[in-house]
This record gives C-alpha cells, structure tokens and sequence, in this order.
C-alpha cells in the first residue's frame, strides 16, 4: 500500500517567491489499484508524481511505500528503491535519442548487478509486453511517438517493478496510440502492478479498471 | 554493480556520443602533441648539445681589443703552460665564411692533423681519417647542409675559396659528415689548421682562440683567475657556463620551451573552462534520465568520469604517439625551426628518441587532472539535483 500523510511540497521556502505546490495531501493508495491524479496544468499532480517516485524530496510529511517511508531516504536508497521497485513513464519519454531500443531499456538494469545474458532476457521480456519487440535495434530519433511510448513503457517494466508511474503519457499521442497504451496499461494491471497516472487527458474518465480518480486543483485534493 | 555490464554500456555510451566527443578530443590531440613534441625536441637537442659539450675542452680563452673580440696570439699559450694543473693547450682557428651564390654562412673549422685535438668528436673524426689521403691535396670534411649547397651549385668535387688578397684557394670536397651529425654540424667545413688559416685571413703566429682542460675539477675557479691575471685583455670561457647557458635555453623549464607551455596550457585551461560552462542541456537530461531510472549520483559520476577518463586518455595516447611518429620519423618539420632556426642553412636533422618517462607523467597528470574536473564538478552539480528538476 501507499500511504501518503500531511504532505506539502513548497518551492523557494521563506522567500518573497514562496509557492505552496501541494499543500496537506492525504491518500491512500491499495496495492495492485489504478489511480488517476486528475488536474489542469500546474495543478501540482506532476510534483506529486515526482514525490511518490522518490524523484523530489517533500517539504514536510511522509510518504510511505510498502511500509518503507521514502520522503527523506538518502540517494544511495533512493535511488536503489527507484531501480527495484518503480517503472517511470514520462511525457517527453526521456530517452536516450543516440541509442537504439534495445539499449535504452536496458538502462535501469546497469546499476543492479546483472549479467549481460540476465539482462538481455529481461530486455526480451519487457519489448514483447510493450509490443516493441519489432523495433529493437532501431535508433530512438527514427521512432514515431507511439513507438517511443511503447520504448518508454518497456523501460519502466524492465526491473518488473510493483509501481508504474505515469506522467501525463498520453498528451504527445493521437488517440489511436492513446488507446494502444491504455491497452499495456490494461495488460500491467492484470499482471496485478499499482498503476498511477497524472494526466488531464479526458480519455482515462470512465476506465473499466481504474479504481480511483483523485482530482487535484491548486495543490489540493478535491473531495 | 557488475563490473563488465557497466563496462559494455560505458563504451556503448562512448561510441554512441562520438560526435559530441570529436571537438575536444581533436583539440586535445592537437595540444599534447604540440606539447610532446616540444618535449621530445627539446630532450634531444639537450642531450645531443650536451653530448657535444661534454668532448669540449674545460675551458675557451679569447683577445678582446677595444670590448671586440680579435685574433688570439699563439705566445699566450706558452704563457698559460706555466700554469700548473693545465692540460692539452690548444690553438683553435674557426670562422664564418660567406658564400656568395646562396648568400649563405658556412662556418669553418681548422684542425691541427698531427696532434691530439681537445675536442673528442673530432679525435673520433681524425681516427677514422685517412691522414696522408686528406693532406695530398687541400681537402675539406663538409656538413650535410654544406654538401646539399654545394651541390645546388654543382660543386660536386671541389669548391674555390676567395681569399683577402682576391686570389681563390681551391679545396677539394673529401667527405661530407653523417646526418645524424646535423644538429651540431650541418654548416661544418673541417680543413687543415694552415688552410682554414689561410682561408679566414688568420696570420700563421695566431689562432682564433686557445682551449685548455683542468682536469681537476676543484682548481677550475682558481685556474680561471690565474687565467685572467696573465693578460688583462682576456676572456675566459668555462664549459659549465656554456651547459648553463644552454640549459636555460633548451631546458622545458625555461626559455621558450617555458613561454609555449605556458601559452599552450592557457589554451587548454580556455578549452577546458568552456567545457566547464558547457555542460549542456542535453547532459543534464542524460543525468535526470539515469537519475530517474535508478542510478544513484555514485554511478552517474563513475559513469562520467570513467567516460572523461577514457577520452583524455586516448586523446593522449594519439597525440603522444603522433608526436613520436613527428619528431622522430619525420624529424619535426616546421617546428624544428622554430628550435634550431630559420637562418642560414636549411638544417634538416634527426633526433635520436630520447624520452623522460616522468616528464610523461607528468604531463599526463597535468592533462588528466584538469580534464576530469572539468567534467566532474559540473557533473556532481547537475547529480545532486532533484532529477524532476534536471530533466526539465
């Protein structure tokens, strides 16, 4: 479960540009659910995200996961529970261009230790779930967005993390491709993953296997 | 982290980067084979000049007349053998002589065939030298420069000298040295001491100057004061001070071998400061993506500076290498003059490979260090940021 008490994320604290980006976030989150962190831009769901990835530290509150909390762990354990237990996919893809798909999915599995054989079945195995498998040895700049999206979606599965966190992942897509990643997303919650997706995107409204829509606006939730 | 997974994708990385590499590692290339070569030139000429001096005599004793430099009177030897502790007490007559058609200098040398000479190169010489073959006509030795000037001008066997009073002396053309002797002999004509006295206009009872050795190295100072208080219109060279001199000169620590290190690392010190500032958008991505991914700031950084280290090192490598290859199959054209001189005769000379390891090093540790910092502190600076933040 993820259990997230009394969170606030303030930027430039105890300045004339001090900015409240979420102020007393309280959720519960049940392992295996689908949750959607609805809200306009700059609502304070991307900051959230980020939170629950351990990717930015909160100002004050906690996060806890899987009854570890992870909003003040150092980076040498935060970046090992990021490599172990999440899969990220972001809006932009954040993949490496100069690299072919293969090669990008096997990034998060470097600094764990594996071998190159070990690695290259992983890699097998996240390229046929994200159905990118046909693509492997193409260059990321010559993919279409769609196929980026899939690359992306196979690096977040490489490490079979139990969370997979999305950042606005359809806002670069046609709905053809939109509803081509609902489809893995579909897929990853019969494989039993917590998904969690920030996005405004109104195509995720009435999803038969979302459990839970949390609107935020301005940094708060709304009940 | 496994050592050969990390290994497979840091070269991947490298390989896939290529481009982003090629500037800096073209500039760097450029700047250690500038400095090696300047190294390596240096180290020989040192070696090859202080190999020269080393079978000079210990000491030079010249006339002055008026603050000029004049002919030295042959008496003054035998006032100089009353001093006790000299040694081999010889005239030396040389000079420089214009050659009109090439309007070039050639510096002549003349040398007593019948008695040990003080110098060990040309005791080496007359060794090897048909004595009574070189003296059945007027003969001259030519250095390689000589040789190649003569030979512009077709004189292939024998070339005539104008003397003072317009009559000509004709020399024949004996031998010309090995080329491996250009550094310090290229404009060399060696002749009889009476022909090359003849030739310069030196009157048969002086010599150009006298040497003499001390072979006891504690009485030199003294000696040289003994020296200077047999004639007041004398000037006494030591051989130290000529090594000094020439070690201040040739020594990469000093003269111009100092100013173009100096301009050399601030070029390298610009270029690396650029590096610094440039760290650029796309590498602060790259560390948020392997941030986001799991990679802590410990792998970023061993990634990065395994990465720099791997690109200096090459960079190095080659421009060391090609500096080899420069001065030492190709004699350092261009540069070499820049050491030996544009003037008089085109000097084309070959170094004998004569490398100091630690200056190397050294060298590599002046280059690597600064190289990696300029890398590393922007690197750990993007690192330590919120990866949210630096994928922006």
């Amino acid at each position: 479960m993820i259990k997230i008490t009394n969170l606030n994320k303030v930027f430039n604290q105890n300045t004339k540009k001090e900015f409240y980006a979420l102020k007393d976030i309280n959720i519960k989150i049940q392992t295996s659910s689908c949750v959607i962190l609805k809200g306009v831009s700059g609502s304070g769901k991307s900051t959230l995200l980020s939170i629950l990835g351990a990717l930015s530290k909160p100002s004050s509150g906690d996060v806890i996961i899987h009854e570890d909390s992870i909003a003040k762990l150092p980076d040498l354990h935060s970046s090992a529970f990021r490599a172990r237990n999440l899969g990220f996919i972001f809006q932009s893809y954040n993949l490496f261009n100069e690299l072919n798909v293969e090669e990008n999915i096997s990034i998060p599995l470097v600094p764990l230790g594996f071998n190159q054989k070990e690695i290259n079945e992983k890699v097998e195995f996240a390229l046929k779930l994200a159905n990118i498998e046909h693509k492997k040895d193409e260059t990321v700049s010559n993919l279409s967005g769609g196929e980026k999206q899939r690359t992306a979606i196979a690096r977040a599965l490489v490490n079979n993390p139990d969370i997979i966190l999305c950042d606005e992942p359809t806002a670069n897509l046609d709905s053809v491709n939109s509803l081509k990643f609902i489809d893995v997303m579909r897929k990853l919650k019969e494989l039993n993953k917590t998904i969690i997706i920030a996005t405004h995107d109104p195509i995720f409204d009435n999803l038969d296997f979302v459990d839970d829509i949390i609107n935020i606006k301005d940094g708060y939730i709304l009940e | 982290m496994r050592t050969s997974t990390f290994l497979n994708f840091l070269f991947l990385l490298i390989y896939k980067h290529k481009s982003k590499h090629i500037a800096i590692s073209l500039i760097s290339i450029l700047i250690v084979f500038l400095i090696s070569s300047v190294l390596f030139i240096s180290s020989s000429i040192q070696k090859e000049v202080f190999q020269t001096l080393d079978a000079q005599s210990d000491f030079v004793v010249q006339k002055i007349n008026s603050g000029k430099i004049v002919n030295t009177p042959n008496y003054w030897i035998d006032d100089f053998r009353d001093i006790n502790g000299i040694s081999n007490i010889q005239e030396r007559v040389y000079g420089q002589y214009f050659f009109e058609p090439s309007k070039k200098y050639f510096t002549i040398v003349g040398i007593d065939l019948f008695e040990e000479a003080t110098n060990k190169n040309i005791n080496l010489l007359l060794k090897k030298l048909n004595i009574s073959e070189f003296l059945s006509k007027d003969s001259m030795i030519i250095g390689n420069g000589v040789n190649e000037v003569f030979k512009k001008f077709h004189y292939f066997d024998d070339y005539s000298f104008k003397l003072h009073n317009r009559e000509v002396k004709k020399v024949s053309i004996f031998k010309s040295l090995p080329k491996d002797a250009n550094i310090i002999a290229n404009d060399l004509i060696i002749m009889d001491i009476f022909l090359a006295k003849k030739i310069l206009n030196i009157q048969e009872d002086e010599s150009t100057d006298i040497v003499l050795n001390v072979p006891n190295e504690l009485e030199q100072s003294n000696i040289k004061i003994e020296l200077i208080l047999k004639h007041l219109d004398i000037r006494v060279i030591q051989k130290d001070d000529i090594k000094k001199a020439y070690e201040n000169l040739y020594n990469y620590k000093g003269g111009i071998f100092l100013i173009l290190f100096i301009i050399v690392m601030i070029t390298f010190g610009l270029i690396l400061y650029q590096r610094y500032t440039m760290i650029s958008s796309s590498d602060k991505k790259e560390i948020g993506i392997l941030r986001a991914v799991g990679w802590s700031i410990k792998d970023v950084i061993k990634l990065k500076i395994s990465e720099t280290f791997i690109i200096a090192f090459i960079s190095f490598l080659i421009g060391v290498i090609i500096a080899y290859i420069y001065v030492y199959f190709l004699n350092a054209p261009i540069l070499s003059n820049i050491f030996l001189g544009f003037g008089n005769l085109e000097n084309r000379v070959s170094y004998t490979p004569n490398i100091d390891f630690s200056t190397i090093i050294t060298l590599f540790l002046f280059f690597i260090i600064p190289f990696i910092s300029a890398v590393l502190i922007p690197t750990w600076k993007i690192a330590v940021i919120e990866p949210s933040e630096s994928m922006k």
